[in-house]
């Protein structure tokens, strides 16, 4: 019996397969764990949607879509062009400059409730230095790569 | 042991006192946390020696944590979740005019709360470390299944506690199973055209502080940015003026409290609201003139503000001495450490006495400058509540950015991670997994891999995590424990709901 159970519990571990071991294991555990949560968890919150009780998670709130796909796109955007114009000036952190001015002042409009003059000055006063006092400190007085 | 004095300079202190002046301000403002304000300073610290980025990260964490209490009393609004306690009692003390006096309180137990954390933690964390420095793989695996068992645990819900860490866990293994840990070299999880970017897997510091960083940013951005907070409901009050002779009779609080924060520190992943929660609770069910609290008592501030500072000692001590990070913040160091060159766990206090010294420097002076900071001027502190996210968003997301770039010198991958978790930080929030389990399970997920595979490779068997040594039955029996205790746990509440809907 005693030895029955040891060879039941060894295990050899293949050298040439071994990066997969351990994924395999988690894999396992994410499927019985997911299992369960649905039978206990996903099914009767569903139940309880299908009789009104309770609403699904973002689809059936009420969120800001301008404000939260917005903030989306301007990422995205911001993302991809400070790459593209960093690589006209390598080296320079110069996309990271450029680019990150308007995105600080389109994000901060687009936040804004209420459009003032002098909010949308305070607005543009900002994307114009914080940037360029980051850029300063960081780019230059530090030497830290930025795009 | 002195030499390390001669390692301190201008530099050091002044950053130490720079760091805790941003971190107030951070946690000052609602809805930025401790952990934002590490991530969003993390690329000054690229540039600074690894003893000046030390007082720094350290200035920025014990300045995040406290200055969460002056929104709680001011506005009834906790400024990081572990203040919530403070507003029950802070808040109607601002509305009587007593605002100044109750966020004074609230200092003093801060920076109490703060060092007696710091001296545990001094104490503590080498001999945990002497303890665990002779594990083997075994047992370091066994200790971060411990520590993923006690976040799960202590999760609103064990099984979605769980199940977020395993896919933390996952997601750490995306990527090559490395030779330098004795991997074999190949990689896993993803498709062929992926490997030039995610070849090393995600980068620690871009997934934290997307995950922090900008899926805060996406969860304000859908509810609509809104600032209702106008400056008229800002008032600090003259009345009630503060007084050492308040703590009179109150020790038993401070300490008890303090002790309490520190313990719950030290659990792995728990942080937040749960140590000021269990010492407001335990000051309310222990003292015996608990009835005011709730109402404007200051012994309540006392035991919700000390336990919350005592929080960072005892997050240091897992993350110093087992290399496992206590809090979301303390998960932002250990790669902030890293990227300086220290490989946190068992041997680091041993082989790096001298950066352990000054670590406890930078925090001890820390929570002094914390102190008189906040002591004597918050009035021109409280302001920054007031500052408008729509200044402030565009500048974290910029930093965040910056951040994430240059931790690698330039990738813009990196970045590209950011938004990817930035989006994942907010799904899984919106469909009610849990952020902090995943976070520990992406950090310990490598290296659970590396010691359950080693062990199973030198021993060949499964058996052998549970004969290696006393040690390990030990940690099976408190793996055991914790998973009781949630169990125990979650039928009382659920017991008790049950009761709430017969009455």
């Amino acid at each position: 019996m005693e030895s029955g159970l040891s060879s039941l519990l060894s295990v050899s571990i293949d050298f040439e397969t071994s990066h997969l071991v351990f994924p395999t294991i988690i894999h396992w555990i994410l499927a019985v764990l997911f299992a369960i949560i649905l039978v206990t968890k996903v099914i009767p919150f569903l139940a309880a949607v299908k009789r009104g009780e309770r609403t699904l998670p973002i689809v059936g709130e009420s969120m800001d879509g301008f404000r939260f796909f917005g903030t989306l796109a301007l990422i995205i955007a911001y993302f991809y062009l400070m790459a593209v114009v960093g690589n006209m000036f390598p080296y320079t952190g110069y996309g990271f400059l450029f680019v990150s001015m308007p995105f600080v002042f389109l994000m901060a409009l687009m936040y804004l409730h209420e459009w003032t003059k002098k909010a949308v000055v305070i607005v543009l006063i900002n994307a114009i230095i914080a940037p360029s006092l980051v850029w300063f400190v960081l780019a230059k007085l530090f030497r830290i790569t930025l795009p | 042991m002195m030499e390390f004095v001669s390692l301190l300079d201008v530099t050091f202190f002044l950053l130490a006192g720079f760091g805790a002046l941003v971190g107030i301000i951070f946690g000052a403002i609602p809805g930025m946390t401790a952990t934002m304000a590490v991530a969003v300073c993390l690329p000054l610290t690229y540039a600074l020696g690894l003893n000046n980025g030390l007082a720094l990260l350290l200035g920025l964490y014990v300045g995040g944590i406290s200055g969460g209490m002056v929104p709680a009393v001011l506005l009834n609004i906790p400024g990081t979740p572990s203040s919530i306690t403070t507003t029950f009692d802070g808040y109607p003390m601002a509305q009587k005019g007593e605002g100044e006096k109750a966020l004074r309180v609230c200092v003093v137990a801060s920076v109490i709360g703060g060092l007696i954390s710091a001296a545990v933690l001094f104490l503590f964390a080498p001999m945990l470390a002497d303890f665990s420095i002779k594990f083997s793989y075994v047992e370091k695996f066994l200790i971060i299944l411990l520590a993923l068992s006690v976040i799960a645990s202590l999760s609103s819900n064990m099984l979605v506690g769980i199940f977020s860490g395993v896919i933390g866990i996952w997601l750490s293994l995306v990527g090559v199973y490395s030779i330098s840990d004795g991997g074999n070299g190949k990689t896993r999880l993803m498709a062929d055209f992926m490997e030039p970017y995610l070849y090393e897997g995600f980068s620690l510091l871009p997934v934290l502080i997307g995950i922090f960083g900008i899926s805060t940013i996406l969860l304000e951005a859908e509810k609509g940015v809104k600032s209702e907070l106008t400056s008229d409901r800002l008032k600090l009050g003259k009345g009630g003026v503060f007084a050492f002779s308040i703590f009179k009779g109150r020790f038993t609080n401070l300490v008890r409290s303090s002790f309490i924060g520190t313990f719950v520190g030290m659990l792995p992943g728990v942080g937040g609201s749960a140590a000021s929660v269990l010492a407001y609770t335990q000051e309310k069910n222990l003292s015996r003139d608990s009835s005011e609290m709730g109402k404007g008592a200051p012994q309540g501030l006392m035991a919700s503000e000390s336990a919350n500072n005592a929080l960072t000692g005892g997050a240091l001590i897992p993350l110093l001495s087992l290399g496992i990070p206590g809090d979301s913040t303390t998960a932002v160091l250990i790669g902030a450490f890293t990227l300086q060159g220290i490989q946190v766990g068992p041997l680091f206090i041993p082989e790096n006495a001298n950066t352990w010294y000054i670590m406890m420097t930078a925090l001890v002076f820390a929570n002094i400058v914390m102190f008189f900071l906040m002591f004597f001027a918050i009035k021109h502190i409280a302001k920054v509540v007031m500052v408008p996210k729509h200044i402030l968003y565009p500048l974290i997301t910029m930093m965040c950015v910056v951040g994430a770039y240059a931790i690698n010198y330039g990738i813009m991958f990196d970045v590209w991670t950011l938004l990817i978790f930035g989006v994942l930080g907010y799904l899984i929030q919106k469909i009610g997994l849990e952020v902090a389990p995943l976070i520990i399970g992406f950090i310990l997920g490598g290296q659970a891999e590396i010691y359950f595979v080693k062990s199973l490779e030198s021993f060949g068997t499964l058996s052998i995590f549970f004969t290696k040594s006393p040690i390990a039955v030990v940690l099976w029996l408190l793996i055991l424990a914790s998973v009781v205790f949630s169990i125990v746990m979650s039928l009382k509440s659920r017991a008790k709901g049950r009761q709430d809907v017969l009455s």
